[in-house]
Protein backbone atom coordinates (compact mmCIF):
# COMPACT_ATOMS: atom_id res chain seq x y z
CA UNK A 1 0.00 0.00 0.00
CA UNK A 2 2.85 2.56 0.89
CA UNK A 3 5.05 1.26 -2.24
CA UNK A 4 2.11 2.18 -4.04
CA UNK A 5 1.06 5.41 -2.90
CA UNK A 6 5.16 6.23 -3.33
CA UNK A 7 4.86 5.25 -6.89
CA UNK A 8 2.12 7.41 -7.25
CA UNK A 9 3.18 10.42 -5.90
CA UNK A 10 6.31 9.84 -7.83
CA UNK A 11 4.98 9.65 -10.90
CA UNK A 12 2.85 13.12 -10.18
CA UNK A 13 5.89 14.72 -9.46
CA UNK A 14 7.36 13.09 -12.81
CA UNK A 15 4.76 14.41 -15.09
CA UNK A 16 4.24 17.86 -13.26
CA UNK A 17 8.27 18.34 -14.37
CA UNK A 18 7.83 17.66 -17.63
CA UNK A 19 5.04 19.88 -18.04
CA UNK A 20 6.97 22.37 -16.55
CA UNK A 21 10.47 21.60 -18.38
CA UNK A 22 7.99 21.42 -21.61
CA UNK A 23 6.34 24.64 -21.09
CA UNK A 24 9.99 26.52 -20.38
CA UNK A 25 11.28 25.06 -23.72
CA UNK A 26 8.18 26.12 -26.18
CA UNK A 27 8.46 29.85 -24.41
CA UNK A 28 12.24 29.51 -25.34
CA UNK A 29 11.56 28.55 -29.09
CA UNK A 30 8.01 31.27 -28.77
CA UNK A 31 11.50 33.85 -28.20
CA UNK A 32 13.68 32.80 -30.54
CA UNK A 33 10.48 32.69 -33.33
CA UNK A 34 9.42 35.86 -32.54
CA UNK A 35 12.89 37.38 -33.02
CA UNK A 36 13.19 35.78 -36.34
CA UNK A 37 9.84 37.38 -37.29
CA UNK A 38 11.58 40.83 -35.99
CA UNK A 39 14.16 39.91 -39.32
CA UNK A 40 11.40 39.05 -41.52
CA UNK A 41 9.51 42.82 -41.13
CA UNK A 42 13.11 44.12 -41.78
CA UNK A 43 13.99 42.86 -44.17
CA UNK A 44 10.81 43.74 -46.09
CA UNK A 45 11.32 47.32 -45.30
CA UNK A 46 15.01 46.83 -46.47
CA UNK A 47 13.48 45.83 -49.80
CA UNK A 48 10.97 48.51 -50.14
CA UNK A 49 13.71 51.64 -49.75
CA UNK A 50 15.78 51.09 -52.99
CA UNK A 51 12.21 51.86 -54.98
CA UNK A 52 11.50 54.75 -52.47
CA UNK A 53 14.60 56.29 -53.15
CA UNK A 54 14.34 55.95 -57.21
CA UNK A 55 10.30 57.60 -56.54
CA UNK A 56 11.87 60.49 -54.37
CA UNK A 57 14.81 61.19 -56.67
CA UNK A 58 12.40 61.66 -59.50
CA UNK A 59 11.17 64.51 -57.75
CA UNK A 60 13.34 65.96 -55.28
CA UNK A 61 16.68 65.66 -56.45
CA UNK A 62 18.33 68.49 -54.42
CA UNK A 63 17.41 66.42 -50.78
CA UNK A 64 20.85 64.72 -51.33
CA UNK A 65 21.81 64.39 -47.84
CA UNK A 66 18.69 62.90 -46.76
CA UNK A 67 18.47 60.18 -49.17
CA UNK A 68 22.05 59.49 -48.90
CA UNK A 69 21.54 58.86 -44.84
CA UNK A 70 18.64 56.60 -45.68
CA UNK A 71 21.49 54.59 -48.08
CA UNK A 72 23.87 54.47 -45.49
CA UNK A 73 21.26 53.51 -43.02
CA UNK A 74 20.15 50.71 -44.29
CA UNK A 75 23.66 49.53 -45.81
CA UNK A 76 24.51 49.32 -42.20
CA UNK A 77 21.47 46.84 -41.23
CA UNK A 78 22.73 44.72 -43.61
CA UNK A 79 26.02 44.52 -42.32
CA UNK A 80 24.33 44.14 -39.22
CA UNK A 81 25.63 40.96 -37.21
CA UNK A 82 25.19 41.38 -33.44
CA UNK A 83 21.73 41.50 -31.59
CA UNK A 84 22.67 45.10 -30.27
CA UNK A 85 24.24 46.41 -33.79
CA UNK A 86 20.50 44.88 -35.33
CA UNK A 87 18.87 46.77 -32.89
CA UNK A 88 20.64 50.22 -33.05
CA UNK A 89 21.23 50.24 -36.79
CA UNK A 90 17.25 49.33 -37.34
CA UNK A 91 16.60 52.50 -35.02
CA UNK A 92 18.75 54.64 -36.91
CA UNK A 93 16.94 53.57 -40.39
CA UNK A 94 13.81 54.26 -38.37
CA UNK A 95 14.93 57.40 -38.28
CA UNK A 96 16.44 58.72 -41.37
CA UNK A 97 13.58 57.11 -43.11
CA UNK A 98 11.13 59.58 -41.04
CA UNK A 99 13.33 61.98 -41.73
CA UNK A 100 12.96 61.12 -45.78
CA UNK A 101 9.06 60.85 -45.35
CA UNK A 102 8.82 65.00 -43.64
CA UNK A 103 11.05 66.16 -45.73
CA UNK A 104 8.67 64.90 -49.07
CA UNK A 105 5.83 67.21 -47.40
CA UNK A 106 7.95 69.78 -49.12
CA UNK A 107 6.86 68.38 -52.62
CA UNK A 108 3.37 68.21 -53.50
CA UNK A 109 4.20 66.88 -56.93
CA UNK A 110 5.72 63.53 -55.07
CA UNK A 111 2.60 63.31 -52.46
CA UNK A 112 0.48 62.88 -55.52
CA UNK A 113 1.63 60.00 -57.48
CA UNK A 114 0.23 56.76 -57.06
CA UNK A 115 3.49 55.58 -56.87
CA UNK A 116 4.37 57.40 -53.82
CA UNK A 117 1.26 56.85 -52.21
CA UNK A 118 1.32 52.96 -52.61
CA UNK A 119 4.80 52.94 -51.47
CA UNK A 120 4.11 55.18 -48.39
CA UNK A 121 1.06 52.70 -47.14
CA UNK A 122 3.73 49.55 -47.61
CA UNK A 123 5.95 51.93 -46.08
CA UNK A 124 3.88 52.64 -43.18
CA UNK A 125 2.26 48.91 -42.76
CA UNK A 126 5.99 47.33 -42.79
CA UNK A 127 6.93 49.79 -39.91
CA UNK A 128 3.54 48.86 -37.94
CA UNK A 129 4.47 45.25 -38.42
CA UNK A 130 7.99 45.83 -37.45
CA UNK A 131 6.94 47.60 -34.41
CA UNK A 132 4.09 45.10 -33.10
CA UNK A 133 6.47 42.04 -34.57
CA UNK A 134 8.77 44.09 -31.48
CA UNK A 135 5.99 43.88 -29.48
CA UNK A 136 5.30 40.07 -29.55
CA UNK A 137 8.96 39.50 -29.09
CA UNK A 138 9.23 41.79 -25.61
CA UNK A 139 5.53 39.53 -24.71
CA UNK A 140 7.29 36.29 -25.79
CA UNK A 141 10.08 37.53 -23.75
CA UNK A 142 8.11 38.63 -20.60
CA UNK A 143 6.52 35.49 -20.29
CA UNK A 144 9.54 33.36 -20.52
CA UNK A 145 12.11 35.62 -17.87
CA UNK A 146 8.46 34.92 -15.73
CA UNK A 147 8.32 31.66 -16.22
CA UNK A 148 12.25 31.29 -15.06
CA UNK A 149 11.75 33.77 -12.53
CA UNK A 150 8.59 31.87 -10.22
CA UNK A 151 8.23 28.77 -8.70
CA UNK A 152 7.54 26.06 -9.52
CA UNK A 153 8.92 26.26 -13.10
CA UNK A 154 11.94 28.13 -11.96
CA UNK A 155 13.18 25.01 -10.49
CA UNK A 156 14.12 23.49 -14.34
CA UNK A 157 14.95 26.03 -15.68
CA UNK A 158 18.50 24.93 -15.27
CA UNK A 159 17.56 21.50 -16.25
CA UNK A 160 16.00 22.52 -19.38
CA UNK A 161 18.93 24.90 -20.35
CA UNK A 162 16.87 28.09 -20.89
CA UNK A 163 18.53 31.36 -19.95
CA UNK A 164 16.76 35.09 -19.35
CA UNK A 165 16.59 36.56 -22.87
CA UNK A 166 17.08 40.71 -23.61
CA UNK A 167 14.11 42.86 -24.03
CA UNK A 168 14.32 44.83 -27.55
CA UNK A 169 14.30 48.90 -26.72
CA UNK A 170 13.87 51.26 -28.96
CA UNK A 171 15.19 54.78 -28.90
CA UNK A 172 12.64 56.71 -30.55
CA UNK A 173 9.78 58.77 -28.95
CA UNK A 174 7.34 56.51 -29.43
CA UNK A 175 8.68 53.43 -27.08
CA UNK A 176 6.49 51.41 -24.19
CA UNK A 177 8.35 49.83 -21.61
CA UNK A 178 7.37 46.67 -20.95
CA UNK A 179 5.64 46.86 -17.39
CA UNK A 180 6.45 43.96 -15.43
CA UNK A 181 3.37 43.32 -12.93
CA UNK A 182 4.09 40.27 -11.01
CA UNK B 1 -8.54 48.53 -14.59
CA UNK B 2 -5.59 47.71 -16.06
CA UNK B 3 -6.01 45.26 -19.55
CA UNK B 4 -3.67 42.38 -17.91
CA UNK B 5 -5.90 41.84 -14.69
CA UNK B 6 -9.36 42.77 -17.40
CA UNK B 7 -7.77 39.83 -18.98
CA UNK B 8 -7.42 37.30 -16.13
CA UNK B 9 -10.40 37.86 -14.44
CA UNK B 10 -12.49 37.34 -17.70
CA UNK B 11 -10.64 33.81 -18.38
CA UNK B 12 -11.84 32.87 -14.34
CA UNK B 13 -15.01 34.42 -14.83
CA UNK B 14 -16.05 32.18 -17.55
CA UNK B 15 -14.18 29.08 -17.05
CA UNK B 16 -16.32 28.91 -13.90
CA UNK B 17 -19.46 29.87 -16.00
CA UNK B 18 -18.76 26.64 -18.30
CA UNK B 19 -18.03 24.51 -14.99
CA UNK B 20 -21.59 25.60 -13.34
CA UNK B 21 -22.89 24.99 -16.87
CA UNK B 22 -21.37 21.02 -16.52
CA UNK B 23 -22.61 21.02 -13.12
CA UNK B 24 -26.14 21.83 -13.90
CA UNK B 25 -25.96 18.87 -16.72
CA UNK B 26 -24.53 16.49 -13.84
CA UNK B 27 -27.27 17.68 -11.49
CA UNK B 28 -29.88 16.98 -13.59
CA UNK B 29 -28.51 13.37 -14.57
CA UNK B 30 -28.84 13.15 -10.85
CA UNK B 31 -31.98 14.24 -10.48
CA UNK B 32 -33.36 12.23 -13.59
CA UNK B 33 -31.77 9.43 -11.76
CA UNK B 34 -34.09 9.77 -8.23
CA UNK B 35 -37.52 10.05 -10.50
CA UNK B 36 -36.61 7.38 -13.02
CA UNK B 37 -34.23 5.25 -10.95
CA UNK B 38 -30.32 4.80 -11.02
CA UNK B 39 -30.27 2.84 -14.17
CA UNK B 40 -31.10 6.03 -16.08
CA UNK B 41 -27.37 7.59 -15.54
CA UNK B 42 -27.01 5.36 -18.80
CA UNK B 43 -28.79 8.76 -20.74
CA UNK B 44 -25.71 10.81 -20.33
CA UNK B 45 -23.47 9.45 -23.03
CA UNK B 46 -26.46 9.25 -25.47
CA UNK B 47 -27.37 12.72 -24.56
CA UNK B 48 -23.91 14.23 -24.81
CA UNK B 49 -23.25 12.07 -28.08
CA UNK B 50 -26.18 13.03 -29.81
CA UNK B 51 -25.62 16.97 -29.00
CA UNK B 52 -22.06 16.46 -30.25
CA UNK B 53 -22.72 14.90 -33.31
CA UNK B 54 -25.48 17.88 -34.15
CA UNK B 55 -23.20 20.63 -33.24
CA UNK B 56 -19.95 19.13 -34.54
CA UNK B 57 -20.25 19.94 -37.76
CA UNK B 58 -21.23 23.61 -38.04
CA UNK B 59 -18.06 23.39 -35.51
CA UNK B 60 -15.68 21.86 -37.71
CA UNK B 61 -16.83 24.00 -40.81
CA UNK B 62 -17.61 27.17 -39.31
CA UNK B 63 -15.42 29.42 -41.41
CA UNK B 64 -16.95 27.82 -44.53
CA UNK B 65 -20.22 27.64 -43.50
CA UNK B 66 -20.54 31.55 -42.71
CA UNK B 67 -18.82 32.65 -45.53
CA UNK B 68 -21.90 31.16 -46.99
CA UNK B 69 -24.44 32.29 -44.64
CA UNK B 70 -23.36 35.87 -44.74
CA UNK B 71 -21.87 35.47 -48.93
CA UNK B 72 -18.73 36.80 -47.93
CA UNK B 73 -16.08 37.32 -50.42
CA UNK B 74 -12.88 36.70 -49.55
CA UNK B 75 -9.85 39.46 -49.98
CA UNK B 76 -6.79 37.62 -51.32
CA UNK B 77 -3.09 38.36 -50.38
CA UNK B 78 -1.92 39.61 -53.85
CA UNK B 79 -5.02 41.83 -53.87
CA UNK B 80 -3.65 43.21 -50.56
CA UNK B 81 -5.13 46.48 -49.69
CA UNK B 82 -5.23 48.53 -45.95
CA UNK B 83 -7.71 46.14 -44.29
CA UNK B 84 -5.16 43.15 -45.16
CA UNK B 85 -2.55 45.14 -43.98
CA UNK B 86 -4.25 46.37 -40.95
CA UNK B 87 -4.96 42.41 -40.31
CA UNK B 88 -1.84 41.21 -40.97
CA UNK B 89 -0.31 43.61 -38.52
CA UNK B 90 -2.67 42.43 -35.75
CA UNK B 91 -1.75 38.85 -36.69
CA UNK B 92 2.02 39.97 -36.08
CA UNK B 93 0.57 41.24 -32.58
CA UNK B 94 -1.01 38.59 -31.71
CA UNK B 95 1.03 35.56 -32.45
CA UNK B 96 -1.18 33.81 -34.23
CA UNK B 97 -1.30 33.09 -38.14
CA UNK B 98 -2.94 35.24 -41.02
CA UNK B 99 -6.45 34.54 -40.95
CA UNK B 100 -8.84 34.74 -44.25
CA UNK B 101 -10.11 38.59 -44.85
CA UNK B 102 -13.35 39.12 -46.12
CA UNK B 103 -16.42 41.52 -46.84
CA UNK B 104 -19.54 41.56 -46.28
CA UNK B 105 -22.15 43.65 -48.40
CA UNK B 106 -24.07 45.67 -46.02
CA UNK B 107 -24.63 48.91 -45.11
CA UNK B 108 -24.86 47.90 -41.61
CA UNK B 109 -21.56 48.67 -39.66
CA UNK B 110 -19.99 45.46 -38.24
CA UNK B 111 -17.39 42.97 -38.25
CA UNK B 112 -17.00 39.10 -36.75
CA UNK B 113 -14.66 36.28 -36.52
CA UNK B 114 -15.59 32.48 -36.67
CA UNK B 115 -13.20 29.29 -37.15
CA UNK B 116 -12.48 25.95 -35.43
CA UNK B 117 -8.89 27.02 -34.52
CA UNK B 118 -5.95 29.78 -35.43
CA UNK B 119 -5.52 27.84 -38.38
CA UNK B 120 -9.01 27.65 -40.36
CA UNK B 121 -9.74 31.38 -38.69
CA UNK B 122 -11.60 33.87 -41.25
CA UNK B 123 -12.38 37.63 -39.99
CA UNK B 124 -15.10 39.48 -41.97
CA UNK B 125 -15.64 43.06 -42.14
CA UNK B 126 -18.86 44.73 -43.73
CA UNK B 127 -18.79 47.46 -46.34
CA UNK B 128 -21.20 49.71 -43.79
CA UNK B 129 -17.92 49.60 -41.10
CA UNK B 130 -15.24 50.27 -43.51
CA UNK B 131 -17.08 53.28 -44.77
CA UNK B 132 -17.37 54.50 -41.40
CA UNK B 133 -14.16 54.21 -39.42
CA UNK B 134 -10.83 55.24 -40.30
CA UNK B 135 -7.72 52.99 -39.61
CA UNK B 136 -7.03 53.61 -35.29
CA UNK B 137 -10.94 52.44 -34.82
CA UNK B 138 -10.61 49.62 -37.62
CA UNK B 139 -7.41 48.62 -36.52
CA UNK B 140 -9.59 48.00 -32.48
CA UNK B 141 -11.97 46.12 -33.89
CA UNK B 142 -9.54 43.62 -35.81
CA UNK B 143 -7.55 43.16 -32.41
CA UNK B 144 -11.14 42.53 -31.35
CA UNK B 145 -11.73 39.74 -33.48
CA UNK B 146 -8.51 38.10 -33.53
CA UNK B 147 -8.87 38.18 -30.32
CA UNK B 148 -11.96 35.37 -30.32
CA UNK B 149 -9.74 33.52 -32.75
CA UNK B 150 -6.70 33.55 -30.45
CA UNK B 151 -8.92 32.74 -27.30
CA UNK B 152 -10.70 29.85 -28.91
CA UNK B 153 -14.17 31.25 -28.10
CA UNK B 154 -15.56 29.40 -31.06
CA UNK B 155 -14.33 26.29 -29.35
CA UNK B 156 -15.64 27.75 -25.86
CA UNK B 157 -18.88 28.69 -27.37
CA UNK B 158 -19.61 25.16 -28.89
CA UNK B 159 -18.49 23.40 -25.33
CA UNK B 160 -21.68 25.43 -24.02
CA UNK B 161 -23.69 24.37 -26.62
CA UNK B 162 -23.30 20.72 -26.51
CA UNK B 163 -23.86 20.74 -23.19
CA UNK B 164 -26.68 23.02 -22.85
CA UNK B 165 -27.81 21.04 -26.24
CA UNK B 166 -27.03 17.74 -23.78
CA UNK B 167 -29.67 19.09 -21.09
CA UNK B 168 -32.52 20.20 -22.83
CA UNK B 169 -32.18 16.75 -24.72
CA UNK B 170 -32.55 15.32 -21.10
CA UNK B 171 -35.23 17.90 -19.82
CA UNK B 172 -37.41 17.26 -23.05
CA UNK B 173 -36.84 13.18 -22.65
CA UNK B 174 -38.09 13.97 -18.84
CA UNK B 175 -40.74 15.89 -19.45
CA UNK B 176 -42.59 13.18 -22.15
CA UNK B 177 -42.26 10.80 -19.34
CA UNK B 178 -44.16 12.31 -17.34
CA UNK B 179 -46.53 13.10 -19.64
CA UNK B 180 -47.17 9.46 -20.88
CA UNK B 181 -47.02 7.53 -17.38
CA UNK B 182 -49.14 10.79 -15.82
CA UNK B 183 -46.56 11.47 -13.43
CA UNK B 184 -47.09 8.24 -11.10
CA UNK B 185 -44.20 6.81 -12.23
CA UNK B 186 -42.13 6.51 -9.41
CA UNK B 187 -44.45 6.68 -6.19
CA UNK B 188 -41.75 5.92 -3.44
CA UNK B 189 -40.77 8.36 -1.75
CA UNK B 190 -42.03 11.77 -0.84
CA UNK B 191 -44.91 13.02 -4.00
CA UNK B 192 -44.51 16.93 -3.15
CA UNK B 193 -40.58 16.05 -3.90
CA UNK B 194 -41.13 14.32 -6.76
CA UNK B 195 -43.33 17.38 -8.14
CA UNK B 196 -40.44 19.40 -7.03
CA UNK B 197 -37.48 17.68 -9.23
CA UNK B 198 -39.89 17.23 -12.28
CA UNK B 199 -40.15 21.41 -12.18
CA UNK B 200 -36.28 21.63 -11.54
CA UNK B 201 -35.94 19.27 -14.64
CA UNK B 202 -38.18 21.12 -17.03
CA UNK B 203 -35.78 24.98 -15.47
CA UNK B 204 -32.61 23.21 -16.01
CA UNK B 205 -33.18 23.97 -20.19
CA UNK B 206 -33.72 28.29 -18.99
CA UNK B 207 -30.70 27.99 -16.67
CA UNK B 208 -28.28 26.36 -19.42
CA UNK B 209 -29.32 29.40 -21.93
CA UNK B 210 -28.98 32.02 -19.05
CA UNK B 211 -25.77 30.63 -18.42
CA UNK B 212 -24.40 30.24 -22.15
CA UNK B 213 -25.78 33.98 -22.49
CA UNK B 214 -23.66 35.16 -19.41
CA UNK B 215 -20.14 33.04 -20.75
CA UNK B 216 -20.85 34.80 -23.91
CA UNK B 217 -21.12 38.25 -22.18
CA UNK B 218 -17.50 37.41 -20.50
CA UNK B 219 -15.73 36.20 -23.77
CA UNK B 220 -16.99 39.51 -25.45
CA UNK B 221 -15.68 41.30 -22.42
CA UNK B 222 -12.21 39.51 -22.46
CA UNK B 223 -11.76 39.88 -26.36
CA UNK B 224 -12.26 43.85 -25.82
CA UNK B 225 -9.48 43.54 -23.03
CA UNK B 226 -7.32 41.22 -25.37
CA UNK B 227 -8.26 43.56 -27.79
CA UNK B 228 -5.86 45.99 -25.75
CA UNK B 229 -3.38 43.54 -25.22
CA UNK B 230 -2.60 43.35 -29.01
CA UNK B 231 -2.82 46.75 -29.82
CA UNK B 232 -1.66 48.69 -26.45
CA UNK B 233 -3.95 51.17 -27.47
CA UNK B 234 -7.51 51.05 -25.92
CA UNK B 235 -8.44 54.37 -28.12
CA UNK B 236 -8.86 53.02 -31.42
CA UNK B 237 -11.55 49.90 -30.45
CA UNK B 238 -13.15 52.47 -27.97
CA UNK B 239 -13.93 55.22 -30.46
CA UNK B 240 -15.00 52.40 -32.63
CA UNK B 241 -17.43 51.15 -30.31
CA UNK B 242 -18.73 55.06 -29.63
CA UNK B 243 -19.48 55.14 -33.63
CA UNK B 244 -21.00 51.54 -33.18
CA UNK B 245 -23.72 52.97 -30.50
CA UNK B 246 -24.24 55.73 -32.36
CA UNK B 247 -25.54 53.90 -35.47
CA UNK B 248 -28.87 52.57 -35.73
CA UNK B 249 -28.80 50.10 -38.42
CA UNK B 250 -28.63 46.51 -37.66
CA UNK B 251 -26.85 43.59 -40.38
CA UNK B 252 -28.84 41.62 -42.66
CA UNK B 253 -27.64 38.46 -41.18
CA UNK B 254 -28.44 38.24 -37.85
CA UNK B 255 -30.19 34.43 -37.32
CA UNK B 256 -29.60 33.31 -33.58
CA UNK B 257 -27.04 30.97 -35.08
CA UNK B 258 -24.63 33.86 -36.05
CA UNK B 259 -25.52 36.90 -33.78
CA UNK B 260 -23.31 36.13 -31.09
CA UNK B 261 -20.51 36.43 -33.23
CA UNK B 262 -20.33 39.69 -34.42
CA UNK B 263 -18.58 42.70 -32.81
CA UNK B 264 -21.51 44.50 -31.55
CA UNK B 265 -24.95 42.23 -31.27
CA UNK B 266 -27.55 42.72 -34.03
CA UNK B 267 -30.06 40.76 -31.56
CA UNK B 268 -29.81 42.25 -27.77
CA UNK B 269 -32.55 45.07 -27.06
CA UNK B 270 -30.88 48.18 -26.76
CA UNK B 271 -31.79 50.20 -24.64
CA UNK B 272 -33.86 47.79 -22.17
CA UNK B 273 -31.74 47.01 -18.27
CA UNK B 274 -32.84 43.45 -17.89
CA UNK B 275 -29.86 42.07 -19.99
CA UNK B 276 -29.37 38.09 -18.85
CA UNK B 277 -30.72 36.99 -22.59
CA UNK B 278 -27.73 39.54 -24.38
CA UNK B 279 -24.89 37.73 -26.02
CA UNK B 280 -23.05 41.10 -25.69
CA UNK B 281 -22.00 43.62 -22.73
CA UNK B 282 -24.21 46.62 -22.78
CA UNK B 283 -22.06 48.52 -25.46
CA UNK B 284 -21.55 51.75 -22.95
CA UNK B 285 -20.27 49.47 -19.95
CA UNK B 286 -17.94 48.45 -22.74
CA UNK B 287 -17.03 51.78 -23.96
CA UNK B 288 -16.93 52.74 -20.15
CA UNK B 289 -14.04 50.17 -19.23
CA UNK B 290 -11.87 51.00 -22.37
CA UNK B 291 -11.84 54.55 -21.13
CA UNK B 292 -10.78 53.51 -17.77
CA UNK B 293 -7.74 52.26 -19.64
CA UNK B 294 -6.62 55.10 -21.43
Amino acid sequence: MIIITVLGVAFLLLSIGVVLFNQLRKANIRVDEAFAQIDVQLKRRADLIPNLIETVKGYAAHEKTTLEQVTEARTSTMKATTFDEKMSSDNMLTGALRGLLAVSENYPDLKASANFLQLQEELSTTENKIAFSRQYYNDAVLLLNTKIKTIPSSFFAGVAGVKERVFYVTDDASRTRPDVKF
Amino acid sequence: MEFRSEIASNQRKSIFLLFSLFLLLIGIIYLVGLYLGVSSYTILPFALLFSIITTISSYWSSDKLVLMITKARVITEDEGGPLYNIVSEMAIAAGIPMPKVAIVEDSAPNAFATGRDPDHAIIAFTTGILAKMDREQLQGVAAHEMSHIKNRDTLVATVAAVTAGAIALIADLISRVFLYTGGTKNSKGNPFAMVALVIVIFLAPIGAILLRSSISRKREALADSSAVAITRNPTGLRRALETLRDDSTVVQAKSNAVAHLWVESPIDKRNSRWHPFDTHPPIQDRIDKLQAME
